[in-house]
């Protein structure tokens, strides 16, 4: 029906095959965050390799890992769309002193119940206020902050709070099936789940479709206002599910539970090579991201360096980890802009 | 357009001074020679215009020249500059003055503070201490009136500007700073025919100043209306550098693709029969439509014109769900909807291809398989978990279908402006819309890449779907739709069948505008 004659001498540039290999290494290129995880390792083996790789300190290790990897997840997700939660901390701390304190605290399961729909209720409102009332995301997690760390020391008066069912929960804490902690079992569960949900459903699809570009997926029919309150709300009722844990390790819940977690929760995402403006990161990367902080925290108490000192390594570390985010982020960019650098 | 008069030919070129001289110049990147051994020179009070397809390398030659990126071989350098232009400062201190395609504006700064953007910029001359330029003042009033947004006020928000103004505001810099060369990279992709008598007088007094100034289109009746000389580039190869008295569109087109471009024939309309509309719209409000009524059959593909403001992408974007109607109907196959969202209109079989490609049509983090599915992965789903066998094979199947560029895993930010358009195209048809509506659909794109959006128009139309084609190019809509409508403050003013006797672009543009006699 149309008479054209396209020359194919319009195309100049044509995409590189690639092969297996070379996308093997363009991976291990972008992995910075493992090398730094090898390196952290290396230098706990060298100064403190004994006692690093015992079983008690593995053990330890791990379950300090549940909890903060549980909230990491909660956050990769908000990250992802563009958003941001700086209330987790809190929120994980009002869910396990009221878990705790609720009818006394009389059993393990209800407990779970409980701890899941404080976080589910805080992450509704976070998410309510965000993708309907259009609010910044920031704002509205850093009143919730204040807000759910102040119910958090009214609930207990700041003393904490013993469950009557304290014994089950330390019971609960040391459990282990095949040597691994059943919290750490659980922890590598909900990493299992996000990203099934992320990488294999239409909803993980969509979350990455609204943080990289909110008008393109809402102009694709996108419904980007339910998504993006189904994302805090199932980040609210992970950090839920983290304070259950929390719980479930220390047997009591103290008003400090959770303090200035979302810190680290933000710098593991992004040390994971997720962008904060949204649409870019990946499980795995938040997954090393988590386990490079605990190992530096149990690092730093390893070789006895101060509390106060120990805040001060990790907020350095953040500052170099970013760092090195912006460049190996420029470097990619250059490499794909030079795939095809004579499109304008 | 074909009003327009180009400026007379300057003196020969050879008897004026050389602006900048190009020797050599090649650019490779990994795998690919973007520009490969350009020699090339302009003059000063010359337009030279830089055409090519896309890919080319003519955006690349532009970058190289305002130093924005910097040469694998060869050099440029400017008259009264020492050295090679090394990077943008150097670039700007040897007095090039690059108009990006995106125009640089900040939107939170008024129109007048704005025009006096370089102010704020570091140098010798400029200290962060002086006080602030009145950007108020009379001679910015005047800035302002040379690009013909004299109706502006100068403390208004740059924000509230469309596209076009937005470019032309970027524009008026160019009567406030100091500059041997000027470069025009796709300055007219944005702005509409309107605008286009603006940017002529502006490289008229340019030109008349001395400068040499650089335009890169592809756009060849504008090239001809503008410029002295052309350089075409083919493959980043300089084909020839013609003037332009002496040659004719139809020769640059041969340059530009390296074989002759046969007309596009627009295939008969299929039968309209006496079914039932798939769309119509009745007494219309919404956005600056104001009470606009009309059909659209099975089979049809009809045009919408109208000048920037005449109310063609309310329309637009109204029956499609992007914006709430504020009053009126919109009858789907003989039932009444209400389009409160993209997602409803899709689900009642109304596609939209948006003007800005970059901001709505596709995810910019998203590879070529995944910005395709994006509108029909719920379907290629089974309780939401997507079937990924299903969606590459599909996906295959589609990059094949639309001739795109580059493979499921390209991002489909790294393609040209027409291979994007063919994946934004391909998005909205798996969907198997009812009724599509495509606003400005070549916008940016090269002649190639123009026909085969085109024959992917013709074959929607044929299987009996609605096709509303928006686009201030009235040559375009001329060649491709059935029926054309004619919008203007609003309305819908006038309606014509292009077969019919005299229906040219002129008789378009003279009802858009109001001066029928």
């Amino acid at each position: 029906m149309t008479a054209t004659a396209i020359a194919p001498t319009t195309s100049p540039e044509q995409p590189v095959q690639e092969n297996r290999g070379s996308a093997v290494t363009d991976w291990l290129k972008s992995q910075y965050a493992l090398y730094i995880l090898v390196a952290l390792l290396l230098v706990a083996t060298i100064t403190r390799g004994s006692i690093f790789w015992g079983g008690t300190n593995l053990t330890n290790l791990l379950l300090q890992m549940s909890i903060i990897g549980v909230v990491v997840m909660a956050e990769l997700i908000v990250v992802l769309t563009g958003g941001i939660d700086i209330s987790v901390g809190s929120t994980l701390g009002l869910a396990a002193v009221v878990a705790a304190g609720l009818f006394g605290g009389p059993s393990v399961l209800l407990a779970l119940v409980v701890a899941v729909i404080i976080g589910g209720i805080v992450g509704a409102v976070n998410g309510w206020l965000v993708a309907f009332r259009g609010l910044e995301p920031f704002i509205v997690t850093l009143g919730m902050l204040a807000l759910a760390r102040g119910l958090v020391y009214a609930y207990g008066n700041g003393i904490p709070i013993n469950p009557k069912a304290a014994s089950s929960f330390a019971q609960l804490g040391q459990t282990t099936v095949i040597g691994i902690p059943v919290l750490a079992i659980i922890w590598l569960a909900v990493v299992g789940l996000i990203a099934f949900l992320l990488y294999r459903t239409v909803w993980g699809r969509r979350v990455y479709a609204i943080g990289s570009n909110i008008d393109a997926a809402r102009s694709s029919g996108i419904p980007v206002r339910t998504t993006l309150w189904s994302v805090y709300i199932l980040a609210g009722l992970l950090v839920g599910l983290g304070g259950w844990i929390f719980l479930a390790r220390f047997a009591s819940g103290t008003s400090t539970a959770g303090n200035l977690l979302e810190l680290e929760a933000i710098a593991a995402v992004v040390i994971g090579g997720a962008r904060l403006s949204g649409g870019f990161g990946k499980v795995f990367g938040a997954l090393v991201g988590t386990i490079i902080f605990a190992v530096i925290a149990n690092l730093l108490s390893l070789l006895n360096v101060s509390t106060f000192l120990q805040d001060a390594f990790r907020g350095a570390l953040i500052l170099v980890a970013v760092t090195l985010a912006t460049v190996q982020f420029t470097r990619r960019r250059k490499a794909s802009d030079s795939t095809t650098p004579a499109a304008k | 357009m074909a009003t327009l008069q180009r400026e007379d030919s300057p003196a020969s070129p050879e008897t004026r001074d050389i602006a900048f001289t190009a020797v050599g110049v090649k650019k490779h990147y990994p795998g690919v020679k973007a520009l490969d051994g350009v020699d090339l020179q302009g003059y000063a009070g010359e337009v030279l215009a830089i055409c090519g397809a896309n890919g080319a390398g003519k955006s690349t030659f532009a970058k190289l020249l305002a130093g924005v990126q910097t040469p694998t071989e060869g050099e440029i350098t400017v008259t009264g500059y020492p050295h090679p232009v090394r990077d943008a400062a150097e670039a700007e201190q040897a007095g090039v003055l690059m108009m990006h395609q995106e125009p640089l504006i900040i939107d939170d700064f008024t129109v007048g503070e704005n025009v006096w953007l370089y102010k704020l910029r570091a140098g010798r001359d400029i200290r962060p201490w002086a006080t602030k330029v009145d950007t108020n003042d009379s001679r910015t009033r005047d800035v302002l009136r040379g690009v013909g947004l004299g109706h502006l006020r100068t403390n208004q928000k740059a924000a509230d500007l469309g596209p076009g103004q937005r470019q032309m505001l970027s524009l008026s810099r160019a009567a406030v700073t100091k500059h041997k060369i000027m470069i025009l990279d796709e300055t007219t992709a944005s702005t509409s025919e309107e605008h286009f008598k603006d940017i002529l007088d502006l490289v008229a007094r340019e030109k008349a100043a001395g400068t040499s100034i650089i335009f890169v289109s592809h756009r060849l009746n504008e090239v001809f209306a503008m410029c002295d000389r052309i350089a075409v580039l083919r493959n980043g190869m300089l084909v020839d550098v013609l003037k332009t008295s002496e040659t004719n569109p139809d020769e640059i087109t041969t340059l530009m693709i390296g074989q002759a471009l046969k007309a596009l024939d627009r295939p008969d309309a299929v039968a309209v029969t006496d079914a039932e509309p798939v769309v119509s719209v009745r007494n219309l409000y919404g956005g600056t439509a104001k009470g606009v009524s009309f059909d659209v059959n099975p089979g049809e593909i009809v045009g919408l014109y109208g000048l920037v403001g005449s109310g063609r992408s309310s329309v637009a974007r109204t029956i499609t769900g992007q914006k709430r109607a504020v009053e009126g109907t919109i009858t789907v196959r003989g039932q009444e909807v209400v389009l409160d969202s993209p997602g409803t209109a899709l689900k009642k079989g109304i596609a939209y291809l948006t003007e800005d490609r970059r901001l709505e049509g596709f995810v910019k983090d998203f590879d070529n398989g995944e910005n395709m599915s994006l509108v029909v992965l719920p379907r290629m789903a089974k309780a939401g978990v997507v079937d990924g066998k299903r969606e590459k094979k599909r996906i295959r199947e589609l990059i094949s279908e639309f001739q795109v560029k580059g493979g499921p895993k390209t991002y489909t930010s790294s393609l040209s402006g027409g291979n994007q358009q063919k994946v934004v195209v391909a998005k909205w048809l798996e969907a198997d819309p009812d009724f599509v509506v495509l606003d400005e659909p070549t916008k940016g794109i090269d002649v190639g890449a123009r026909s085969n959006i085109y024959q992917i128009i013709h074959r929607v139309a044929a299987r009996g779907k609605g096709v509303l084609v928006v686009s201030s190019e009235a040559e375009e809509l001329l060649s491709l739709c059935h029926r054309i409508l004619v919008m203007r403050n609003g309305r819908i003013v006038g309606e014509f069948n292009p077969d019919d006797e005299g229906v040219d672009t002129d008789a378009l543009i003279r009802i858009a505008l109001h001066s029928d006699d």
